[in-house]
């Protein structure tokens, strides 16, 4: 976590709320991006979960402020507390339930009317290793376990005589990000795969100028450093350096 | 949102009390002045069907045998004074002051003190089920006129009569046997021991029933002899078999257990406990593991629910076994992780249990389901109960002590957040400063603590210590706990400037709960003090202040802000995801639909409240000696009628649909008081039997709001609009059916819509019945005139002939627009004939040259007849005008605008005196008589039921586009008749009011005069004629022969009468609006509109007051019925005191 490059780079903390129906592995999302680790049976969020992790870019440091918010749709008119001056979203869908993009479709639209002005939201398919995809994109080679993982707890168990339980294609989720300009990846939590990714890109994306207004000590630091941060790298490879850089 | 905003609210409730306290604040009556049988259920925690019957001050006197502390000096034993209770199946004693007999003022029922202050078991005392008592015996005393000694079945075992060990068991026992002087005077007690009598009596039945709750009971084990232990234990939850949590050692669950032993042994075991000191002091120190399940369950009483139906979970699980439901996929997700660290949820036997608890609640209260945290909440308690007993807990869970928590908003949970944040700001006003300085949501870290319990924030085994408690003294210990978590971290939360740091006070807080709270300590005793003995301390002693009732009051004060909060939430989901359809109504039009649907749904359901209230109140008053038996129920339902509060119904029935349509539409609301018109509707298939059935009340099922029309064109409206067919309206359909009609705005679009409402079996055909009921679907939708954009039709050539012919006079060309329009209906249906398709290609050319010569002759006379058709003294017409006038000369509007009034006045005026003569039954005659002269045009021809025909779309289109009226009708009338946005309840909430106080009037004058002949002669109005025309066709062509005959005969004679007629009743109108002033001449269209709304207004008023009307007139209607839980003379003075109410 330390920063290990002589000069410390300016750090700003970013506020970010995990929003998405009810086991799709918001949860298991954060713990592998915060701990790098997975668990099968992840007791359901009451309420909301705080956590912190930080991400090293080649500029600046960003330390997450991650709410982990429960997905149960009655506790959906509890989340305006948790996006409440959010910099950031990550909005979870499962790849092998096609009502959870629905939902997942709802909250953007709830965080583009409600949330605070210029949000970045990152659409996030969850579950990749359950498809077939994720023989050829995970890196790790546990991806063929057709055990359910994360939040799944049983529900998901259809895919398993195919080999392929995708239900949500790439090219639907990935046109609907494109029309409402979000990020978008496909990940896994089990494997890992794509996982720090999603919280780099996101890092990225946050404008410098909401970096400023940041609570926080390190909001001070954060000085601007050009036209750098403004670049949002959507689909490039950004594989070892991400993982270098984040401090996972 | 919830920091500043809080602060926003706070002073604007402060602003609104000090205008009026209970302004704003949307309660119901139980909230502010509970009822007395409610405060005396919660004090004792015992089930809604309880009500305290007799009351009586008391003296308990337990003999010395019984006695574990205290005055054992004395050999009198130990006495409390306090107060005896009897209700239907319980008898209560408790020292904490109370009284609940209906005399006794509720100021006085809630002045509670004690532990719970009312909210559950305080004091000392007990509460025996009557079916626990074996035998009461009236004592001779000097003291007292009244002593009675209980003997309790207590330890009596349940083969007790079968074997001799059992007497041996019986002669070690002791017999519980109580002493209880009464003090009252002798009519008191006397009339409470006949009330006992009574009870004991009734009670005997259940004795049984209550030996088999008892079995599962781990005191009748624990209290057992040794030798007899060998019986298995009952089930005391998972931990039997895969231990309890924490080192029992540490907890010294031994010792607890052996002083419960003891004081069971000498104060009665489960249903037949009595509380004393020791009682309370046992249960603060934490409860020995075997024994913490029944406890939980005595003190929160669920046992006594389980008690009431101890099968109520296996029946439960039986009856619905393999059945699904959203709730169960909801369970079944998170069933592998709930508690997933304690080893027997990791075991299947767990798992099963949890499954079975929760899907068996889920079924008896589906309106909450299930809700993540329950599933903590309830593995956590089968770690030491069984799962009937967690079933039942559950449910005093649910339904008193976190009322709300786990409901489908969660207000509970949200109001307690609002609640525990308003005392943070009170008790700790530092930290709170710092807190909304800082931003620092506090219910982001409180909210998981009150919603599970503290189960997973804390180590369970602490957790279960403030479970303990909260099961005896209520939901107030969430709260004291939780400000003494607060206070004992102040200068640690003081310094933390953010969420993050916050939280992370409080995580490390609660991983060394087990530590020393004083480690540096010289004192050793000091040093034993761990961290939560001293947040117990700190949460019981120094928040002793926050007690049930200040709860209560805070929960009142922020109850509408939290539920105003949730519905604003609410509605702007259920809007924005109500589907690519919507986006053809703007956003108001869709906020509108959307109060609009839930106002009409809530009102529904307040009336039917209301009603059925109101049959109770009049079964008590017939019978008030039993009365008190059974009263009062209502108030202990779930709370319905706010979105907030949970979806207690989110479907429109057909009734419902007619009501949302009438306040939206002028066309939609009834113009004559006719229930009974119903029947004047045959319905083949069914689908609307049951709404008609359900809203033949006694009372007006309208309440205030104009008593909607009924057409068949609703019927198909609804059934167009209920794609799902199932005989409901979801908010999306409603909005579906409006965007399909409002938001398309063109004209094809909504020919082809009409056509489709019409093509029943879609085979893009509508047949003769179908034109002839479009038509009367066209002349219902326009009978109150034409609304949109007309102003086309100045340059109708038709339009200036006729008025040519009506002369300069301008007033009458609002008749005439509806001359017009009913002309080109009647063409219409001309048309429709002439250009149908024939089914049988034979007929066609028969009927063609048949009908070219009777248009020619029938198009020249067809004038004169319906001049005078449509104009006879009805309102109605008026409104029409308007529209009209507004734009074809500004300067009409002043004579016309306040007309409604005096018409509607004129009206009321001639109604009382001849009701059935006067109006709408000749206006609906005229009326017949012009259609029936439209039809007669075709009847030569058309009619005849031996050439079937059938008209296609494009015909249909072709027909309508033909006449300019028509066209402009489907283009933007029709469309436009429809006000979405316009009159909200909420924009002009007079209206209701005045409507209830005019209808009222209405009813009180007109209530006895009215004959049975007027209300029916009333109901038989223009539709109704035409309805029966209509629903025969072979009677249609006869009927409409006769009448056109007749017509034509009226023609010669009596076409310039008629006319004279037309001319008085205008000339009326506008004498009237002369000398009331009016409107300004330059008014511009908006202000018409804006008058248009009073016409509204009026008319609601009209309905109303013909409401009212109705009201009586059903009354001698159908006496048979209205009598039938009560003598007849009742019948008509209570029902005007529910208008009055409505």
């Amino acid at each position: 976590m330390a920063d290990s490059a002589g000069a410390p780079r300016p750090s700003s903390s970013v506020k970010l709320v995990l929003l998405g129906e009810a086991a799709v592995g918001k949860s298991s999302l954060v713990l592998r991006f915060v701990n790098n680790d997975f668990q099968e049976n992840k007791e359901p969020t009451i309420g909301a979960a705080f956590l912190t992790q930080k991400c090293n870019l080649p500029t600046r440091t960003i330390k997450f402020e991650i709410w982990d918010t429960a997905g149960q749709e009655r506790f959906a008119s509890l989340a305006p507390m948790y996006y409440r001056n959010a910099q950031a979203a990550l909005v979870v869908y499962d790849l092998t339930k096609p009502t959870s993009l629905i939902k997942a479709k709802h909250w953007v639209a709830e965080l583009q009317r409600q949330a605070s002005p210029g949000i970045v939201i990152a659409l996030v398919g969850n579950k990749l290793d359950l498809t077939n995809a994720s023989a050829a994109a995970a890196a790790g080679g546990n991806s063929e376990d057709e055990d359910e993982e994360g939040e799944s707890g049983g529900v998901s168990g259809g895919g398993d005589e195919s080999g392929d339980a995708r239900k949500v294609s790439t090219d639907e989720a990935k046109t609907y990000a494109e029309e409402e300009s979000l990020l978008f990846f496909e990940t896994s939590a089990k494997t890992g795969h794509n996982v720090s990714e999603v919280f780099t890109a996101i890092a990225n994306a946050i404008p410098e100028t909401s970096l400023k207004s940041t609570r926080g000590p390190g909001a001070s630091n954060a000085v601007s450093r050009g036209g750098d941060e403004q670049r949002v790298n959507l689909t490039g490879p950004r594989g070892d350096a991400a993982k270098d850089s984040c401090a996972c | 949102m919830f920091n500043i905003s809080n602060l926003v609210q706070k002073a604007q409730s402060a602003a609104q009390q000090l205008i009026d306290p209970m302004q704003g604040l949307n309660l119901t009556n139980s909230d502010r002045n509970p009822a007395k049988s409610t405060l005396f259920q919660h004090q004792f925690r015992l089930p809604s069907s309880q009500t305290p019957l007799y009351e009586i001050p008391a003296e308990l006197t337990i003999p010395p045998s019984n006695v574990t502390q205290g005055d054992k000096g004395g050999d009198r034993g130990w006495h409390y004074a306090g107060k005896l209770h009897l209700s239907e199946a319980y008898m209560c004693f408790s020292t904490t002051p109370s009284s609940f007999v209906s005399t006794a003022s509720t100021s006085t029922s809630s002045a509670f003190t004690g532990q719970t202050h009312g909210g559950g078991p305080s004091g000392n005392g007990f509460t025996f089920p009557l079916c626990a008592i074996r035998r009461v015996e009236r004592l001779n005393s000097q003291s007292f006129q009244f002593a009675l000694a209980i003997t309790t079945w207590n330890g009596i075992p349940q083969d007790a009569t079968k074997d001799k060990d059992a007497q041996k068991d019986k002669s070690q026992m002791r017999e519980q046997r109580i002493t209880i002087q009464l003090a009252g005077t002798r009519h008191a007690c006397e009339r409470f021991c006949d009330g006992l009598k009574k009870g004991l009596r009734g009670g005997v039945g259940n004795v049984g029933k209550l030996k088999k709750v008892v079995a599962e009971c781990y005191s009748e084990y624990l209290l057992r002899p040794e030798d007899k232990k060998s019986v298995n234990p009952p089930d005391a939850g998972l931990g039997m078999m895969f231990k309890y949590p924490g080192d029992p050692k540490k907890l010294r669950d031994r010792a607890k257990m052996r002083l419960w032993a003891e004081y069971l042994r000498d104060n009665g075991r489960n249903a037949t406990i009595i509380r004393q000191p020791t009682f309370h002091k046992l249960i603060r120190v934490g409860l020995p593991n075997r024994l913490r399940g029944e406890m939980w369950e005595l003190t929160s009483g669920s046992m006594y629910l389980r008690l009431e139906n101890p099968t109520l979970y296996t029946d439960t699980l039986a009856k619905f076994s393999g059945k699904e439901s959203l709730a169960i996929d909801e369970i079944e997700k998170d069933l592998n992780r709930s508690l997933p660290e304690y080893p027997g949820f990791q075991s299947e036997e767990g798992i099963g249990r949890l499954r079975r608890v929760l899907t068996a609640y889920s079924w008896v209260n589906p309106e909450v389901g299930y809700c993540q945290a329950m599933n903590i909440v309830v593995a956590a308690l089968l770690i030491y109960i069984s799962e009937s007993q967690a079933f039942f807990l559950l449910s005093a869970l649910c339904d008193r002590l976190v009322p709300g928590y786990y409901s489908t908003t969660m207000y509970g949970t949200l109001l307690d957040q609002k609640v525990f944040e308003s005392l943070v700001e009170k008790t700790m006003p530092v930290l709170w400063e710092h807190l909304v300085k800082a931003d620092v949501q506090l219910s982001v870290v409180s909210l998981p603590w009150f919603l599970s319990l503290y189960i997973n924030s804390m180590p369970l085994v602490f957790a279960f210590r403030v479970l303990d408690v909260f099961f005896v003294e209520g939901p107030k210990v969430l709260f004291q706990v939780g400000l003494a978590i607060l206070r004992i971290n102040g200068e640690e939360l003081l310094d933390a400037t953010d969420d993050g740091a916050f939280i992370s006070v409080l995580k490390g807080y609660f991983s060394r709960l087990d530590e020393s709270a004083h480690p540096k300590s010289e004192n050793p005793k000091l040093r034993a003090i761990n961290r939560f003995q001293e947040l117990m301390v700190v949460a019981f002693k120094e928040f002793s202040g926050i007690t049930h009732s200040t709860i209560t009051d805070l929960r009142l004060k922020n109850k509408d802000a939290v539920l105003n909060n949730i519905e604003n939430f609410a509605k702007r989901t259920a809007i924005r995801n109500l589907g690519p359809d919507s986006k053809l109504l703007s956003p108001e039009e869709l906020g509108a639909v959307y109060d609009r649907f839930y106002t009409i749904l809530y009102e529904r359901q307040q009336r039917d409240q209301n009603i059925q209230e109101e049959k109770l109140r009049r079964a008590k008053t017939a019978r008030p000696s039993a009365a008190s038996a059974f009263s009062d129920h209502q108030d202990h339902g779930v709370e319905k009628g706010r979105v907030g509060l949970g979806p207690s119904t989110s479907l429109m029935d057909y009734d419902a649909f007619r009501e949302f349509l009438a306040a939206m539409s002028k066309w939609a609301i009834a113009d004559s008081p006719a229930s009974p018109r119903r029947d004047q509707f045959p319905d083949k298939d069914q689908y609307f039997s049951g709404f008609r059935k359900s809203s033949n009340n006694l009372l007006s099922p309208w309440g205030s709001r104009p008593e909607p029309a009924e057409h068949e064109f609703m019927q198909r409206l609804f059934r167009r609009w209920d794609v799902d067919s199932t005989s409901t309206l979801t908010l999306q359909n409603v909005v579906t059916g409006l965007a399909q009609i409002k938001g398309r705005r063109d004209i094809m679009g909504t020919i082809t819509y009409f056509f489709e409402l019409y093509d029943d079996d879609g085979d893009g055909k509508v047949d003769r019945e179908g034109i002839l009921r479009i038509s009367e679907a066209l002349l219902f939708l326009s009978r109150r005139g034409l609304e949109g954009s007309l102003s086309a039709s100045s340059s109708n050539p038709s339009l200036s002939t006729l008025t040519d012919v009506n002369g300069p006079m301008s007033p009458s060309i609002g008749g005439t627009m509806n001359e017009r329009f009913l002309g080109s209906v009647s063409a219409f249906i001309r048309r429709c004939f002439e250009y149908a398709d024939p089914d049988h290609p034979s007929n066609h050319v028969e009927d063609a040259t048949k009908a070219a010569p009777s248009k020619t002759t029938e198009s020249d006379e067809s004038q004169t007849p319906d001049d005078s058709a449509f104009a006879i003294g009805d309102d109605e017409d008026e409104e029409d005008e308007e529209d009209l006038l507004a734009f074809d000369g500004p300067k009409e509007t002043p004579e016309e605008s306040p007309k409604e009034s005096p018409s509607a006045a004129k009206k009321k005026a001639a109604l009382p005196s001849n009701p059935p003569a006067l109006g709408k039954p000749d206006a609906g005659n005229e009326m017949s008589r012009s259609v029936s002269k439209a039809h007669s045009e075709k009847a030569n021809v058309a009619l005849d039921p031996s050439n079937p025909l059938h008209m296609t779309l494009p015909t249909f289109r072709m027909v309508v586009l033909a006449d300019e009226l028509l066209e402009q009708f489907f283009e933007s009338s029709f469309p436009t008749s429809l006000h979405v946005t316009e009159g909200l309840p909420s924009a002009n909430p007079s209206t209701p009011s005045l409507t209830t106080f005019s209808s009222f009037g209405r009813s009180a004058a007109n209530s006895l005069p009215i004959p049975q002949a007027a209300a029916s002669g009333a109901t038989r109005g223009l539709r109704g004629v035409l309805d029966n025309i209509v629903t025969d066709a072979s009677r249609v062509a006869a009927e409409v022969r006769r009448r056109m005959e007749e017509a034509q005969r009226e023609l010669e004679q009596n076409a310039v009468p008629g006319q004279r007629d037309e001319e008085e009743d205008e000339d009326d109108d506008i004498r009237v609006p002369k000398s009331a002033g009016g409107y300004g001449g330059d008014a511009e269209r908006r202000s018409v509109r804006s008058s248009d709304l009073d016409l509204l207004d009026g008319a609601d008023a009209e309905a109303g007051a013909s409401k009212g009307q109705e009201g009586s007139s059903q009354s001698i209607l159908k006496p048979t019925e209205a009598t039938s839980s009560q003598s007849g003379a009742a019948n008509t003075p209570t029902q005007r005191i529910v208008e009055f109410e409505g």
